[in-house]
């Protein structure tokens, strides 16, 4: 038997960190392997959700309507995949805690960990979509430029700007049930204030300026102006949204955790 | 003084009442943590130590807050008062593989239980063929677990969690799963643990358990501390109680008798609550038998209302009280379903090796939690053993002597001449 001495044994912080790590590794590849083991189609059900909304959109508003939107099936694609991960991400969110009743009653566990298996399991969805993405703008016509350095900076923003919306969200769900399902509608509507399927441009202009409440217009404008354009996103916007999306993270993660002895009782 | 892997200082805990209506009444009593209602006390002012290397059992009826006080100590809640300090890495075994996944393989569940345990990644694949050997699963280990047996499940988790060297062990109710030889090898595991300095902490329901594993045992009741002694002074005054509650709880009832003569008196030779009746006990091949000789009991029962799982006791005393056998359903790893209606239990004895003379079998039925007998039967059914003259006491296995010469210095192995006597 080999044990615990073949490997020098990490302590302190850099063995915290380590685990953690380790953990969520564990966690993501758990849900990934429950979701589509037993599914004839795997992995393949990870790409139906957005290319059914790409075909619906598509036909709905450039062919029935006549929207007029230079490479509209990139646009909206890009559009449905930036936001899918948001919408995936949050409406799972609420049922962290909840769903998790196994995992909250073993001693020692870092709850507060829960939020970003999710949000890495959605964006390991994102992934798996992002070939279909790149070969419709390589189709249309456009090629990668330096810009495109910029994506993982997109990544990281929309990282923190899910995460932190999801650790209020999960602490609410807890002591109220019916988040969840508010949290639902709530991005379904959400989806109608972004700029999926159409353009800012086709908003009247005095209200242009209350749908950047709306920080996923931002970000889905961001992601649209290095893919589609070719350019770098906005400075001001991107780091608007990252203190935004930081400051989120910070205060929600600090409530999740002062609340977090709470939520073994109520469940 | 070494200084204690777990300690619990005045330890109390209370729950809000649960409103059944949800909704926004819990969201603002929750937001405005204001509730009218009396808190429900699941412990009250719980104080003890466990020090490394010692084992503490827990015992109590059910909904004592045995297992409230189990997972306060894994961290999981906190105290509403008093303080609660566990020193070290916590293993820990509350729910029977409680955060196994059935569509995942037995690997990939040790795995996330192994890491869920606090081990990274690299430890668990380290130390993966090793609780695969524990686990005995070497066949089975990469078929997803919703195909394994609840035996197999168990093994698979005990696997996992000594094998992630903790300093403290939380374990509620499991050793008593799983077959002899695997229960063996538990046992062996856990007295290798505390050689190495791991305090155990153990929820059980089984006396005789507590008895041969702890050192110590804390008996709750309603959240309180009874006692908290030496396993068996507490087991002694837990048993006590229950003699206590049973006769407390023996209604007036009719003399009965069984339909083999047997006269019942409630109080007199039967106490008991008689939610649940033993209605006769038969001995085969008869109440006569010769010393040495097979004995088989059935024992019928009338349950009227469903009964959780009780457990079934059968002993043998001699005439001047001496107990000669005692056993039970429990200790012989026979886990009953719940029972409703009429049916009947068999205990055989492949043999009974008793001396010649009266004895007098016991049976009762008893409460899972062994809070009160259902229906206890004493001195009511006798046994008359027959044996060869001459021999005296109660035992009376086969036996033969041997003549030899001088033992050789150190050995024992020669054998000289021999003179057997039958």
């Amino acid at each position: 038997m080999m044990t615990a001495t073949d490997t020098p044994k990490l302590q302190g912080p850099g063995r915290r960190w380590r685990h953690g790590r380790d953990l969520v590794r564990v966690l993501v590849d758990r849900d990934l392997k429950i979701l589509y083991k037993r599914s004839s189609l795997g992995f393949g059900w990870a790409l139906i959700t957005p290319l059914m909304q790409l075909f619906i959109f598509v036909f709905v508003f450039r062919r029935a309507l006549a929207v007029q939107i230079p490479n509209y099936s990139s646009y909206v694609f890009t559009g449905v995949l930036v936001f899918g991960w948001f919408q995936s991400s949050l409406s799972q969110a609420g049922g962290l805690i909840t769903n998790s009743k196994s995992l909250v009653t073993q001693p020692g566990f870092p709850l507060v960990l829960l939020p970003h298996v999710t949000v890495c399991v959605r964006l390991f969805h994102l992934a798996l979509a992002l070939p279909i993405l790149f070969a419709l703008l390589w189709g249309q016509g456009m090629r990668p430029g330096m810009p495109w350095l910029a994506l993982p900076l997109l990544v990281i923003v929309q990282y923190l700007l899910i995460a932190g919306l999801a650790y209020p969200l999960a602490s609410l769900n807890v002591i109220f049930r019916d988040t969840q399902h508010i949290v639902g509608v709530i991005l379904q509507l959400m989806m109608f204030v972004t700029p999926v399927f159409y353009s800012l441009g086709m908003v009247p202009e005095g209200m242009r300026n209350w749908f950047y409440l709306n920080p996923m217009v931002g970000m889905v404008e961001c992601w649209r102006a290095v893919l589609m354009e070719n350019r770098w996103p906005d400075p001001g916007v991107v780091a608007g949204l990252l203190a935004f999306g930081a400051t989120l993270l910070f205060v929600g993660r600090r409530v999740f955790v002062s609340q977090s002895h709470r939520f073994i009782e109520e469940l | 003084m070494i200084k204690p892997r777990v300690r619990a200082e005045g330890v109390c805990k209370s729950f809000r009442r649960k409103s059944a209506k949800g909704g926004w009444r819990a969201l603002s009593a929750g937001v405005f943590s204001r509730s009218r209602e009396a808190p429900l006390w699941a412990l009250r002012e719980v104080s003890f130590e466990v020090a490394p290397g010692q084992m503490l059992g827990i015992v109590g009826a059910n909904g004592a807050g045995k297992s409230t006080l189990l997972r306060l100590l894994g961290g999981i809640g906190r105290p509403t008062t008093g303080t609660v300090r566990v020193e070290g890495r916590i293993g820990a075994l509350l729910e029977l593989g409680g955060s196994f996944q059935g569509d995942l393989s037995g690997r990939d569940n040790a795995m996330l239980a192994g890491v869920v345990a606090g081990l990274l990644r690299s430890e668990v694949r380290e130390r993966m063929a090793a609780i695969i050997e524990f686990a005995e699963l070497e066949d089975f280990i990469d078929a997803p677990v919703r195909t394994y047996s609840t035996g197999m499940a168990m093994r698979l988790a005990f696997a996992v969690a000594v094998h992630t060297d903790p300093e403290v062990m939380l374990v509620d109710e499991h050793l008593a799963v799983g077959d002899l030889a695997f229960q063996a090898k538990c046992a062996a595991r856990i007295a290798a643990l505390r050689a190495e300095g791991c305090a155990i902490v153990l929820v059980s329901h089984g006396m005789d358990q507590v008895k041969n594993l702890c050192d110590r045992a804390l008996w709750l009741r309603h959240g309180e501390m009874v006692l908290c002694d030496s396993a068996a002074v507490v087991a002694e005054a837990y048993q006590e109680e229950m003699r206590e509650e049973s006769l407390r709880r023996t209604p007036e009832a009719p003399m009965k008798t069984t339909p083999e003569g047997t006269v019942l008196r409630a109080r007199e030779n039967r106490i008991g609550s008689l939610e649940m009746e033993i209605t006769s006990v038969v001995l085969r091949p008869g109440p006569r038998i010769a010393s040495g000789a097979p004995l088989e009991l059935e024992i019928a029962y009338h349950a009227p209302v469903p009964i959780g799982a009780p457990v079934f006791v059968v002993s043998i005393s001699s005439k001047d009280g001496a107990v000669c056998m005692d056993t039970n359903t429990q200790a012989g790893n026979v886990t009953l379903p719940d029972l409703f209606g009429r049916g009947s239990i068999r205990l055989t004895l492949e043999r009974l090796d008793l001396g010649a003379g009266a004895y007098f079998v016991d049976v009762g039925v008893f409460a899972s939690t062994w809070s009160h007998a259902y229906d206890y039967h004493w001195h009511a059914y006798h046994l008359n053993v027959e044996g060869l003259a001459g021999h005296k006491g109660l035992l009376a296995p086969p036996c033969s002597w041997m003549l030899g010469d001088v033992p050789a210095p150190g050995g024992c192995e020669r054998v000289g001449a021999a003179v057997s006597m039958g």
